[in-house]
């Protein structure tokens, strides 16, 4: 059975102001998969998710990134979104005076008038807004107020949340979900992510802890050290990380 | 001499001896401030006196020939009738200004009130004549003064005692100039008297040419009595190349409030100047504004507050947007008399710059000669956050509209500071930047 492949990444070389952090990376990620990426801290897990969603500072200085077969590096930071390129950060942004379900309809008419869809209504879409935040505890109070602005961590993550089940993305990055999270919340944004996979979607979830994996269960496992790979596995990998730690891996090179 | 104060210029009432006394008084006064002159060192009056500008409504404003007209309408509208017409999203008392010059007032009112053009309070006699020019310093300000001298057209308000007024009055000053450049003075009375309650708008539009270049004078003299409220908002939306220079000259007596709200987004060059004199005890004041411009605009938040009594109070809390090779500016002075003991006096101004090449000039000022009073100035500038606009775009929306939210969000505080719900909803919407001259 051929798949088809989502994302592809070739040789990958960026840096962040003049500091090489990725180095001749490379993956695919096929349609239906889950893959994780595992390293120690500062190994520039975040870079490489930065990098992937364009973000503005981070410089692609070799390599190439192919997304539903389109250069992914020659487009702009919204059109990466549009075509279906999802971060959950992992410190998402507070923003003052913009409310919740404001930004939200923005967000989704932005993707909406990309793929030549219609706005949404109003009524509908407040609707549907309601619906998915209640599965995930956002309560209707919590879409009227600016986004991020005074929420727990673990309501930051369920906006994320929120966003992906809105967006409904083909890849999702997950750079370290589970930061700030209690084991309740965390049971709940993972249901909520879990509940958005397809045969069509992906997810590639970035983590130092093996903790989240045990939630949203990957189907490859990646050790990332000095900006690449540097062993590929299935879930055992994690669970055998979890017991011995990074160093035996980062030494093995 | 300044191609701006105009001599034989034929005005209405000039056989009254204190009207055209006072008329006397201005053309005497008027001086055109060069950038020497301390008030006006941060907003260059560039080239306004250079300009040709006819006095709108007089027989040269009308003779043009319609082959001159630029308008590219084919046929000349200028001084067609046009209809009333007014986009505003609530009812209220309109007052219709057409190039500077009123318009029928078609209202009934209701008893306690009064609304008539200027002239007219003039020729009957009113108590206009107790008011006019009473507070002004001439010399200080010198588009008062000139104000002053082409005194002829606007509206004089007077609401009863214990009045309360529940539609607001709106003052809607449409300008079409498309032919020649036309010069327009407006002057506003407007009195409350004890216990009575207003709410006044004014609303600036071009309906023509929007490249079209006017110049706008308006004086408002706004006289506040004990326990009276007025609320006055105002949006200024002149086309790109128009002057707009205004001045609100508010007295408040024992316990009287006068909150405002000034919206400006429009003209090359304005100044929206509010001077208040909080006369007697718990006097109070708002003053609010905000201000976004593009393109080689300069726009002017000017306020000088007197705290003349004690237990007065004032707040101020202006926001600007600037972008382009634009320019604020913002002077404001709290002065606190030496009797004005247990005041409040708080000032707040932030701006927000949207390019290398924009400018702020912020000039707070605090003249406090008594003691035991709170009052606390403030100033920030900075730019849009890019962390901000980053996580906006990944969400899929482009950069410009990013913008857009992030700028709009940045005013709502002060806009969602507006008491009145309708007239809020209606400068949320208005409170959008103008597109970039092209």
């Amino acid at each position: 059975m051929s798949k088809t492949p989502l994302l592809e990444i070739e040789d990958l070389c960026a840096r962040v102001a003049d500091k090489e952090i990725v180095k001749d990376f490379s993956l695919t990620i096929n349609e239906g998969e889950v893959h994780a990426i595992m390293g120690p801290n500062g190994a520039g897990k975040s870079t490489l998710s930065y990098v992937l969603c364009g973000k503005p500072g981070y410089e692609v200085t070799s390599g190439s990134v192919r997304f539903k077969g389109k250069d992914l590096l020659s487009m702009s930071v919204e059109e990466r979104a549009r075509e279906g390129l999802f971060l959950i950060m992992q410190y998402p942004v507070e923003i003052q005076g913009v409310p919740v379900t404001t930004f939200l309809k923005h967000a989704v008419n932005a993707v909406r008038k990309h793929q030549n869809l219609p706005e949404l209504d109003t009524m509908e879409f407040i609707k549907t807004v309601r619906e998915e935040g209640k599965k995930l505890g956002i309560t209707p109070d919590m879409l009227k107020r600016p986004i991020n602005v005074g929420f727990s961590g673990g309501e930051k993550k369920r906006l994320e949340t929120l966003q992906l089940a809105i967006l409904k993305p083909s890849l999702a990055i997950l750079d370290e979900a589970d930061s700030g999270l209690d084991i309740d919340a965390l049971k709940v944004v993972a249901e909520g992510i879990n509940a958005e996979r397809n045969e069509h979607n992906a997810l590639l979830v970035i983590t130092h802890y093996q903790r989240l994996l045990n939630y949203i269960e990957p189907d490859y496992v990646h050790i990332y050290a000095d900006g690449h790979i540097v062993k590929s596995g299935d879930k055992n990998l994690a669970i055998e990380l979890e017991k011995n730690g990074y160093a035996a891996f980062v030494k093995e090179q | 001499m300044s191609g701006l104060l105009q001599k034989n210029i034929d005005l209405a009432g000039s056989n009254i001896p204190w009207l055209e006394g006072l008329r006397d008084k201005g053309r005497e006064a008027f001086i055109l401030p060069t950038a020497k002159t301390e008030a006006w060192k941060y907003t260059k009056l560039r080239d306004l006196s250079a300009d040709d500008f006819v006095l709108s409504g007089t027989d040269e404003d009308k003779s043009h020939g319609e082959e001159h007209c630029t308008c590219g309408q084919g046929e000349c509208h200028c001084h067609h009738h046009h209809e009333p017409q007014t986009n505003l999203p609530f009812a209220g008392y309109e007052i219709h200004f057409e190039n500077g010059i009123l318009q029928t007032l078609a209202f009934d009112l209701p008893k306690g009130v009064m609304i008539k053009p200027l002239m007219e309070a003039v020729f009957d006699g009113d108590d206009v004549k107790k008011y006019l020019g009473k507070d002004i310093d001439l010399a200080s300000y010198p588009f008062a003064a000139l104000n002053t001298a082409y005194l002829e057209e606007g509206v004089y308000i007077e609401i009863e005692e214990g009045v309360i007024l529940s539609k607001p009055i709106i003052l809607i000053n449409h300008t079409h100039s498309c032919h020649q450049n036309i010069m327009a003075y407006l002057r506003n009375v407007i009195v409350l008297e004890n216990d009575a309650k207003a709410t006044i708008i004014e609303d600036f539009e071009y309906t023509g040419e929007e490249k079209s270049r006017y110049f706008n004078n308006i004086v408002n003299e706004i006289y506040i009595n004990k326990q009276a409220k007025l609320e006055h908002y105002k949006l200024q939306n002149e086309a790109y190349k128009a002057v707009h220079i205004s001045l609100s000259s508010v007295r408040v007596r024992e316990g009287g409030f006068y909150e405002s709200f000034c919206c400006q987004k429009g003209a090359n060059l304005a100044r929206n100047e509010t001077k208040i004199s909080l006369k007697e005890e718990h006097a109070e004041a708002v003053v609010n504004a905000v201000y976004l411009m593009n393109g080689w605009a300069t726009i002017d938040t000017t306020t000088d507050i007197e705290h003349l009594s004690p237990n007065t109070k004032s707040q101020q809390l202006v926001k600007g947007v600037v972008g382009g090779n634009a320019k604020g500016v913002f002077q404001g002075k709290i002065h606190i008399a030496p009797n004005a003991v247990k005041t409040e006096g708080r000032q707040l101004h932030k701006a927000l710059l949207l390019s290398d090449d924009a400018e702020i000039d912020c000039k707070p000022e605090l003249e406090i000669y008594a003691d035991d009073v709170k009052c606390s100035h403030g100033a920030a500038s900075g730019e849009l956050d890019k962390e901000q606009l980053f996580y906006m775009r990944s969400r899929g929306i482009g950069e410009e509209e990013a913008k857009r939210i992030l700028v709009e969000a940045y005013l709502n505080d002060v806009i969602n500071q507006i008491s009145q719900e309708d007239i809020k909803t209606w400068m949320l919407s208005q409170a959008t930047i103008n597109q970039e001259e092209k």
